[in-house]
């Protein structure tokens, strides 16, 4: 079995290399045909999910998995680095990207006609940027990979409908100022270590420690990440970004690009930085876990005055972000062991609930609220999968959101921060108050045809015909994510105490 | 709002102020930065790769990976034009003028009139038409072609002479961008398609891609070169260096086309072949 050792001795290289690959095929590929794009997408989808997966296997066999590309060792090459922590958020990305890919033929045929094949190219392509930052172990090509990105996610963003371009350009802006800043951090670091590999430029800041350009660039890095994560205050750009954007792009984007710059922020701090000099050298804690508290408040409280369901949603993933950056920032082992297993978890509740939005708006042609009325009658398992859901985002016991909560909780507690402990617990309560909402409409009231605010050319009688139950393949792949939120509730102690406790330092207290 | 921002620029410039006098000098020969890892690559580079030019040695070679998504993030940019602005739906125009070049006489023909497409008295005035000038025509005529063959000189000496793919690639498509300039759109399209630029856009990057794939297949790492030297007639540092130049070509196709592919999308808003 000489060539299947071959093959997974390259794993880390494929699951970049193949959907790079896929990406660059299919723009070519589709001048001559339409519809090589989709088979040909998932395809690739399907080979980064095998080969995310297999390495997760080496790593839990072997420990870190380190690729040199180009054969060049550390300091003066790239590197691969895949520990129990990025093979873990690995794994998750490429199953979220793959089942939203999976389910979006119909909707993104119906979206980008003639330009479809370009919009496989570009979701390939940010897949791959994700995958980039999340398996690499050098310090500047997070960066280079952050940009493949971010600029497909602008350009997914900014096809949508009505003010998608104001809000694809804010984000533009936002994105680029965060990319900088990160990369003048990086800057900063290589002048006074010389270094970039992350691994290298750690085992010598120590050495370095009275030096203030350390705290510069320490900050730097910081502030570009939460530009890039949408923490609050900085978090204008998300909002209508993730609103406007078509549904198939923003159940990639929501779930994922926040997600993977928490991981970032993680990375940053434990393996350049280093923890004792983040958690004991400099005492940035306290505040960065109280803009945490006030991130969850206030966008548990903007997503309740939301009239549309994606709005909405998008204000929670705003909260949901304070959650995961607060758990971090506790510094004890059961925070920071739910801000990483949160970071899995909340992937695949934002999946699932923007793609059941995408479903419903699908079919009924707007997100507003209003327009679920009757819903529950017309798309049963579309709504069965948004109620899941929403008690996972909730934090209800059987689904995984309950017990990621649990630890952030308990980690509160631990730390003695009853503020971050209050937030979570209001949030969960504005959770209740906004799900029942939308179950409430959807279930008591009764549908109307005129329920949105279509006046064309549709009567009510041809609406109800036409609102039915989600097409087949977006169906498929909405409930498989569900059932996933409560598998993933039940093995999450495992991946707890046999993953994520293997990365996070062994602390007292 | 504006005074926020203006406080928290002073006070961020402020921070730096007070950091520059931390930082090594300026080219300090004892700088965290010139003594970690560059001097091996000043030492080792000719001995690695048998490239005289280090900053290309480490570009193509040593952070190769890199540079393999800088030229995907190029391509990202052409494709996310494309994307955002290319109008696909097109709407037959109502009426289109032609210019009749031995009288300068402008004729409008209706929607269903007789159109004089393929004359060579014609000439179709639309959004991307421009007024031709003989000075500028013979000119550009007479400068497109040395431009073109200085882009190649680039790409090829960037193993020993400042160059390379990236800014070869550009002066190529620079070339083509003054030509679509100094003559039309509409001829430059006739040319060089879309299809075409999009097509090089990407195959520039599958070399790339697939050099690094093919080290694979002959039994090493991902992008690592040495391993071409299966190729007969090849030791394992002349594998690295031609490796360097296929990449380096790679990137150059890429450049060029996504050059051109954005500006197609970017001079005619979109609109590209309307009527064609």
């Amino acid at each position: 079995m000489a060539s299947l050792e071959g093959v997974t001795q390259h794993l880390p290289a494929i699951i970049v290399a193949v959907p790079l690959l896929a990406a660059l095929a299919v723009t070519a590929l589709w001048w001559f045909s339409n519809k090589l794009c989709y088979p040909l997408s998932v395809g690739a989808g399907l080979i980064a999910l095998a080969a995310s997966a297999g390495l997760f296997q080496q790593v839990l066999s072997y420990g870190v998995v380190e690729y040199r590309l180009g054969g060049w060792p550390p300091p003066w090459g790239i590197v691969f680095r895949v520990d129990h922590l990025n093979s873990l958020i690995l794994v998750a990305v490429a199953l979220v990207s793959f089942l939203n890919l999976a389910g979006s033929r119909v909707a993104a045929e119906k979206e980008f006609q003639e330009k479809v094949g370009a919009f496989y190219a570009l979701y390939l392509l940010f897949t791959t940027g994700l995958f980039g930052i999340l398996i690499t172990g050098d310090a500047f090509n997070l960066y280079v990979l952050l940009e493949i990105a971010s600029l497909t996610g602008y350009a997914l963003i900014g096809i949508g409908s009505g003010r998608a371009s104001l809000s694809g350009l804010n984000y533009v802006f936002m994105g680029t100022i965060g990319a900088t800043l990160y990369l003048f951090g990086v800057g900063c670091l290589y002048v006074i270590t010389g270094s970039l590999n992350m691994v290298d430029i750690g085992a010598i800041l120590p050495n370095l420690w009275p030096s203030k350009v350390i705290v510069l660039a320490f900050l730097l890095c910081l502030g570009g990440l939460f530009v890039k994560m949408a923490l609050f205050p900085l978090h204008g750009w998300l909002p209508n970004a993730y609103t406007y954007s078509p549904s198939v792009v923003s159940s990639l984007v929501a779930p994922l690009t926040t997600k993977v710059m928490i991981y970032a922020m993680v990375r940053v701090t434990l393996t350049i930085f280093t923890f004792d000099f983040a958690f004991n050298k400099i005492s940035l804690q306290v505040p960065l876990v109280w803009l945490a508290v006030l991130a969850i408040i206030v966008g548990s409280l903007m997503a309740l005055s939301q009239q549309r369901l994606k709005k909405m949603l998008a204000f929670i993933v705003v909260a949901e972000v304070g959650y995961m950056v607060g758990g971090f920032w506790l510094g004890n082992r059961a925070g920071m062991s739910g801000a990483v297993l949160h970071i899995i978890n909340d992937a695949l509740m934002t999946l699932c609930v923007f793609m059941a939005a995408g479903a419903l708006s699908f079919r009924t042609g707007d997100d507003r609220l209003t327009s679920l009325k009757g819903m529950f009658r017309k798309m049963p398992l579309t709504m069965g999968a948004m109620v899941l859901g929403g008690l996972s985002l909730i934090g209800v016991p059987p689904t995984c959101g309950f017990f990621s909560k649990w630890y952030l909780i308990s980690g509160g507690i631990e730390a003695g921060h009853y503020g971050f402990v209050a937030a979570l617990i209001i949030s969960s309560l504005v959770n209740i108050v906004l799900f029942f909402r939308c179950f409430e409409i959807a279930y008591f009231e009764p549908f109307s045809g005129s329920a949105g605010h279509q006046s064309g050319p549709m009567e009510p009688d041809d609406r109800s015909s036409t609102v039915v139950e989600a097409p087949a393949d977006m169906l498929i792949t909405l409930l498989t994510a569900a059932v996933l939120l409560i598998v993933l509730g039940i093995f999450s102690g495992q991946i707890v105490t046999r993953v994520i406790h293997q990365v996070i330092p062994a602390l007292t207290g | 709002m504006k005074r926020l921002g203006l406080i928290a620029i002073m006070v961020f410039g402020g921070l730096l102020f007070s950091i520059s006098f931390e930082l090594p000098d300026l080219g300090d020969a004892r700088s965290p930065a010139s003594t970690h890892v560059s001097p091996y690559y000043i030492e080792q580079a000719i001995h690695d790769t048998s490239v005289p030019n280090v900053v290309t040695a480490i570009l193509a070679d040593y952070r190769g990976y890199d540079t393999l998504f800088e030229t995907a993030v190029i391509f990202s940019a052409g494709l996310a034009c494309f994307f955002l602005l290319r109008i696909t739906d097109r709407k037959a125009p109502k009426a289109r003028f032609y210019r009749h070049l031995a009288t300068g006489l402008t004729l409008r023909v209706e929607k269903g009139g007789r159109l004089p497409e393929d004359t060579k008295e014609f000439e179709r005035i639309d959004s991307a038409w421009v007024p031709s000038d003989v000075i500028i025509n013979m000119t550009c005529r007479l400068v497109v072609p040395f431009i073109q063959l200085f882009a190649l000189y680039v790409i090829a000496h960037g193993h020993h002479s400042p160059g390379g793919g990236f800014q070869g690639g550009v002066i190529f498509g620079a070339a083509i961008i003054l030509y679509a300039i100094s003559n039309n759109l509409r001829r430059t399209l006739r040319r060089t398609s879309e299809r075409t630029s999009a097509l090089l856009g990407s195959g520039g990057v599958i070399i790339y891609l697939g050099t690094g794939l093919l080290c694979i297949l002959l039994g090493a790492g991902f992008l690592n070169y040495s391993s071409l030297s299966l190729v007969p007639g090849l030791d394992p540092v002349s594998a690295r260096s031609y490796g360097i130049l296929i990449v380096e070509i790679g990137v150059g196709i890429a450049v060029t086309a996504v050059m051109v592919w954005i500006y197609y999308n970017l001079a005619s808003a979109g609109k590209l072949d309307e009527g064609l």
